[in-house]
């Protein structure tokens, strides 16, 4: 136990009752995802198109986003260039100095957490308020999000009720879920209202239309755009699709993957700007074309950020989100921080007991583990292996060179399926704190091979 | 140089393996069709938290409206009549045109929205919205929504629904599948986030 991951993820499961909350939680969503997937027989066909497209589109990124900054150029919104992070959150900025704006309200996007955007903003006197209701009460508590999809998943609702009464004038001891909520709403109502300007991220730029698509439960992107006249949305570039039939595969795969329903909610697609308003467009790269030159990792430009990838990981589900060091925790965020800054972010590569669970049940077939043992074998080069890790190897390298020994193990493994899951996960066994214990086999190999069960 | 020249520059000097554009008629082809469509949808809807109903012959939608939503007292609505078979049906239940409203901010306490669905579509309970007022917001804002959506205009999927939506004038449109919704707090599903509260499909 020796990396940053692996000592926050001590203190995460410090506290054993949220430790099992979150971990069976997020393995009910993982099973929802499961269930509606089988209900499309052609799932595995859709997953190939839609690595498909992602390949050919970040392969031609050029040709699309000129096509798209001329289609959008041609419906009436401005578009904008940002090669990094500052020139990014500058763009915002001016565009809101322009317009005087004092109050903005932002839906959720990722690319804003990437760029610091609220921080920038806040520091020079702009109200920002986030409207996803995750990403406000965890703006309320000054917290960051800790999944990609469900930001608040880390938060008690008794944490949240205490926090309604303090910000919202709500009743104390009033803890239900639907109550709350509807506080909130209620709360934003006023601030979608009173705000001079909306932002959106994207899910989707669409070259052949110059539209952008953004995906919500929550209804707020909306809520936002259709009440101050004046819209910005910014995507990274890699969200570039060609056309809408590219959007047929994918808005089948987002919310099935990520939350188990069929569609989101909202599949909202901005065209024009709203008559006598503006609509303001952002293309950013921070460092993602840097990406394309990089055979090994390219893929994981195909991410939709749908989440699916940190639902099933037995890690992320028994360590929380904030014991990664980067901001995108799980198997995504794991490949995406080592190619930010990896003497920055190694920490996070032990973070993963190579199960392939993440790159199974990815809708854009990023190669996520694939990728995490691929950075593993770099960190001799980087000169940062992990100690534990190397004995760990090390213990295994033990086991296989005495067949007596090994053979022993193997045969009591099926016990440990039969224990109950606190034995399991004990806290002596450090090992099930970071990995999934496998299912061992009933009968082993060499005994069925004994039985003439294998032919 | 812009920051433009130096992103494309960039993306040129950095792109590798250049991969063809994906065929997906195969894959359309394949997808999910139904048998009846008309009960998928009206499935699949309630599923999303939605409620799907179908006028019969006969039957006034107004009346339909108002025994859905019988508190209701702010009512928008987009749209002036419907036509079912060979009679039109004004709607009369409505008290206002979204339109009327000076601000956007105006429309919060609308009760119930009438708006114009085009497109449904089955696997999902989705149903496409193209803007045809100015006031988008109506299509949120109001405590509940209800969709008129002629039966004849069900898709199986969002690869037959693609083909066929059109942003319009206004240069925006939407899928809407079932009411808003948000499980940000311990995951326990609570309907009315944002958006409408409730959400009716009438199939004419
Ligand atoms: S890597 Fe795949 S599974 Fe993970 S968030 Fe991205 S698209 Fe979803």
């Amino acid at each position: 136990m020796s990396t940053k991951h692996s000592k926050a993820a001590g203190k995460f499961l410090e506290n054993k009752g949220l430790a099992a909350w979150h971990d069976e939680t997020l393995w009910m969503v993982r099973a929802k995802r499961d269930k509606v997937s089988k209900e499309v027989p052609e799932w595995e066909h859709l997953r190939d198109m839609a690595s498909a497209i992602k390949m050919y589109s970040n392969s031609h990124l050029e040709q699309l986003l000129m096509e798209f900054e001329k289609n959008a150029l041609a419906n009436g919104a401005h578009v904008y260039w940002a090669k990094d992070a500052d020139e990014y959150c500058s763009i915002v900025y001016n565009i809101l100095k322009g317009h005087q704006v004092k109050h903005f309200i932002k839906s959720k996007s990722m690319l804003a957490e990437e760029c610091g955007l609220n921080e920038f903003l806040e520091n020079k006197g702009i109200e920002v308020v986030e409207s996803d209701l995750g990403e406000r009460i965890l703006q309320l508590m000054h917290k960051r999000p800790s999944h990609i999809v469900l930001p608040a998943i880390h938060v008690k609702k008794e944490e949240i009720g205490e926090l309604f009464v303090r910000e919202m004038g709500t009743e104390p001891g009033n803890n239900d879920q639907t109550y709350l909520t509807h506080a909130a709403r209620k709360n934003l109502r006023r601030k979608f209202i009173e705000a001079e300007a909306a932002m959106t991220g994207a899910n989707f730029a669409v070259a052949s239309t110059g539209e952008c698509v953004v995906c919500t439960n929550e209804g707020n992107a909306d809520m936002g755009t259709s009440q101050p006249k004046l819209q910005i949305t910014a995507f990274g570039m890699e969200k570039i699709v060609p056309d809408r039939d590219a959007l047929g595969v994918f808005t089948r795969l987002l919310a099935r993957s990520g939350t188990g329903q069929p569609i989101t909610t909202y599949t909202s697609h901005y065209r024009k700007p709203r008559k006598g308003g503006e609509l303001h467009i952002i293309i950013v790269d921070n460092g993602r074309s840097r990406i394309l030159a990089d055979q090994e990792h390219v893929k994981t430009l195909n991410c939709l950020r749908c989440g699916a990838c940190m639902n099933t990981c037995p890690v992320y589900r028994r360590s929380g989100g904030y014991s990664y060091t980067y901001f995108i925790p799980g198997p995504i965020g794991i490949n995406l921080g080592m190619l930010k800054a990896p003497l920055h972010y190694y920490d996070n590569v032990s973070a993963c007991s190579l199960c392939y669970s993440c790159q199974n049940v990815c809708p854009a077939k990023v190669n996520l583990a694939d990728q995490i043992y691929h950075w593993r074998q770099q960190l001799h080069t980087l000169g940062v292996a992990s100690s534990s890790k190397k004995l760990m190897s090390g213990g295994m390298k033990f086991l296989m060179s005495r067949p007596a020994l090994f053979n022993f193990a193997l045969k009591n493994a099926p016990i440990v399926n039969s224990l109950p899951r606190g034995m399991i996960y004990n806290d002596l066994n450090d090992w099930g704190k970071e990995r999934e214990i496998p299912e061992f086999a009933k009968e082993s190999f060499n005994e069925m091979w004994k039985k003439n069960k294998v032919k | 140089m812009s920051s433009r020249e130096d992103i494309l520059q960039s993306i040129r000097r950095n792109t590798r393996v250049r991969y063809e554009k994906p065929d997906l008629s195969g894959l359309e082809h394949e997808a999910l069709t139904y048998e009846d469509k008309l009960s998928k949808f009206c499935e699949i809807l309630k599923q999303v938290g939605g409620q799907a109903v179908i006028l019969k012959d006969k039957e006034n939608v107004n009346d339909m409206i108002k025994a859905a939503y019988p508190e209701a007292k702010r009512i928008a609505s987009t749209i002036k009549e419907i036509k079912t078979g060979n009679t039109i049906q004004p709607i009369t239940c409505s008290t206002f045109h979204p339109d009327d409203v000076e601000n956007s901010g105006d429309l919060d306490g609308t009760d119930v929205a009438i708006v114009d669905g085009r497109i449904g579509v089955c696997e999902n309970g989705a149903v496409w919205l193209t803007q045809d007022v100015e006031q988008r917001a109506v299509y949120f804002i109001s405590e509940a929504l209800v969709i008129i959506l002629d039966r004849n205009n069900l898709v199986n999927n969002m690869h037959e629904a693609y083909k066929q939506i059109d942003t319009g004038e206004y240069g925006y449109g939407v899928f809407i599948s079932g009411p808003s919704k948000t499980a940000d707090i311990e995951q326990a599903l609570v309907m009315g986030a944002h958006g409408a509260r409730s959400v009716t499909v009438i199939l004419i």
